[in-house]
């Protein structure tokens, strides 16, 4: 693939929407909440499992397995959050890591429930090949046959993926920008700022730490899910704990505590990520790709520190937010 | 009364802070609670608040028993705190400060902006005047839409005040309201304290170093020492007690503790 094939563009459009949604869950959690997630990437694991295990092993239709990863990350969220929340942030900061990586071993390791390191493929045990997107890649079929007309030889199943994600995308900014508005959106600020203040002046903390805490984690069920149906196959090497912190940098890239920041940081962040994979120049040349590979995430740190050295408070920030208290 | 508590105890670790208060505060009085620094004044609000649990005693207010019951629950019922060190939220405007404090304001639950926005917003206006009443209560009608971060610390605690009534509370607690507070300011804070009496009929319980101001103002004294109470009755008659002479008000000289 090359920069100038728009095939490429889609990929990365699709790419940018579900880095969108992944990363909305965790703006709920923390630039809403202040709730310190540091296992986002189970939530997304978790149900991106449930989904295949129903469909690939128990025959299951693919929208009762969403439903299912759905529901696992909700539980997920309440087994963390039930104990955590109740304790200074910095216990939710390390329930979620234990959490996030309980899910990974769990994944690796219960060979006969997820195929373990061989992923999805393996649902079914050695042998035999497991699928679970096969109604989804139909359905995005479907939906190509009606963009034919309007994007010619563009309108394949990636374009309608790339559409389905941003639709999902922007209902959920949508809905959240509504809900920051609101009093509800005016008790979790006080939270982020002050919870014990919040509870002196008779709100439930607690209830209210856990609504961020369960709809964080279905829009990160929503974007692990997705990302397993646009690969296809997936394994836990694809659900690694480094996901959580991309989420961290869209928030941070596009600037904290303004929602209409997040999908221009993911999509900001996607083309870092995917840019640089075209950095196959002189002299850069001189390394061979697997050096090449490595190199490119160390030119990726390198921008994003020298993004925030020259811009703390992201693309939109308000620099004054983050220097005084 | 309004408030029972009894036979309190509250341990950190090895420290002592609160062991075995009892004290009670009738409905409709301005009642203080003195006593030299560390003697657990503050601690004896946390317990009572329910923002801590105390190891033993009981609590009671409003006829419930409310010892074991968390924070929220407690100011729900009608007994709201004010802090020591005025906790307002800096990041926003004075009045969303007493917005967010309200109550029965049914867009709180997740997606009622958009399933009853009818009834969200005709209880946003009802509260925004409230909101506004108690602004000019408190003479902060000027900074009503200026960042609460920008306030002095005077204006802060007038501003905590007015949000902790918000909670339309039955009592309030007030944890040296005065410290810190410009004189001015200080008497005006004073005089608010005993209109909500006078004219909410709220209950406070207050705790302050100023015996002066303690003694105008209070229908009823108490006195912590080293974590019990070790005099309770009117002002004049705590004034002459022998115990408290010692114990405090001879300690520290008049001056502020
Ligand atoms: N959260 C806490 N942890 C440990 N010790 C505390 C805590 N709160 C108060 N104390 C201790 O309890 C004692 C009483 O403190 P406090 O209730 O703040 O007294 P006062 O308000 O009367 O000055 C002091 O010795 C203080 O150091
Ligand atoms: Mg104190």
């Amino acid at each position: 693939m090359d920069i100038f094939n728009p095939v490429f563009w889609i990929f990365v459009a699709t790419t940018g929407g579900i880095y969108t949604i992944m990363a909305l869950g965790l703006y709920v959690q923390f630039s809403l909440a202040g709730l310190p997630n540091f296992g986002h990437v189970a939530f997304m694991a978790v149900a991106a499992y449930a989904m295949a295990i129903l469909v690939a092993r128990y025959g299951l239709p693919l929208p009762v397995g969403i439903l299912g990863g759905l529901v696992a990350a909700v539980i997920l969220a309440i087994l963390v959050g039930v104990p955590a929340l109740r304790l200074r942030a910095d216990y939710l900061a390390i329930a979620t890591v234990a959490g996030g990586e309980i899910v990974r071993y769990l994944a690796m390791n219960l060979q006969g429930l997820t195929g373990g390191p061989i992923g999805s493929i393996g649902l079914l045990g050695p042998g035999k090949i497991a699928t679970f997107n096969g109604s989804w890649q139909v359905f995005m079929g479907d939906i190509a046959f009606y963009l034919k007309p309007i994007f010619g030889k563009y309108g394949r199943p990636d374009t309608a993926m790339a559409i389905v994600v941003w639709v999902f995308a922007f209902a959920a900014i949508l809905v959240l920008w509504r809900m920051e508005r609101s009093p509800w959106g005016r008790v979790m600020q006080g939270i982020r700022e002050d919870d014990t203040a919040v509870a002196a002046i008779g709100k439930n903390v607690v209830g209210f730490k856990m609504q961020a805490l369960i709809i964080g984690a279905l829009l990160g069920a929503v974007s692990g899910m997705l990302l397993a149906l646009q690969i296809g196959v997936f394994s836990p090497d694809d659900y690694q704990p480094t996901i959580t912190f991309y989420a961290y940098l869209i928030i941070i890239l596009g600037g904290m505590n303004r929602i209409w920041s997040v999908p221009v940081g993911a999509i900001l962040f996607t083309l870092l990520y995917t840019g640089t994979r075209f950095l196959n120049v002189y002299p850069l040349t001189l390394f061979d790709s697997g050096e090449r590979a490595y190199l490119r995430l160390f030119l990726v740190g390198l921008l994003l520190v020298l993004f925030l050295a020259f811009r703390p408070q992201g693309i939109f920030g308000d620099r004054r937010q983050i220097l005084e208290k | 009364m309004l408030l029972k508590v009894d036979g309190i105890t509250k341990a950190f670790g090895g420290v002592k802070a609160v062991q075995g208060a009892s004290f009670d505060v009738k409905e409709g009085s301005i009642t203080a609670l003195i006593g030299p620094n560390g003697a657990g004044k503050t601690t004896a609000f946390n317990l009572v608040s329910g923002f801590m649990r105390p190891d033993e005693g009981t609590i009671q207010f409003d006829g419930r028993r409310t010892e074991r019951l968390s924070g929220h629950t407690v100011a729900r019922h009608g007994l709201v705190r004010v802090f020591q060190t005025a906790r307002v939220f800096t990041q926003m405007t004075v009045l969303e400060n007493l917005l967010i404090a309200a109550r029965h304001q049914p867009g709180e639950k997740f997606g009622a902006a958009w399933l009853m926005p009818g009834r969200t917003s005709r209880r946003e206006r009802e509260i925004r005047r409230e909101a506004e009443e108690r602004l000019a209560l408190v003479r902060l009608t000027h900074l009503t839409h200026e960042r609460a971060g920008a306030l002095s610390g005077g204006q802060r605690k007038l501003l905590e005040l007015a949000r902790a009534l918000m909670v339309q509370p039955k009592m309030i607690l007030l944890d040296e309201p005065m410290a810190g507070v410009a004189p001015v300011l200080g008497e005006q804070l004073m005089e608010h304290i005993k209109e909500l009496r006078e004219k909410a009929g709220i209950t406070v319980l207050i705790i302050e170093h100023d015996i002066d101001l303690v003694m105008s103002i209070s229908d009823r004294v108490i006195v912590m020492d080293e974590g019990r109470v070790i005099a309770d009755g009117p002002p004049d008659a705590i004034q002459a007690n022998e115990r408290v002479i010692t114990a405090y008000l001879g300690r520290n000289a008049g001056a502020a503790a």
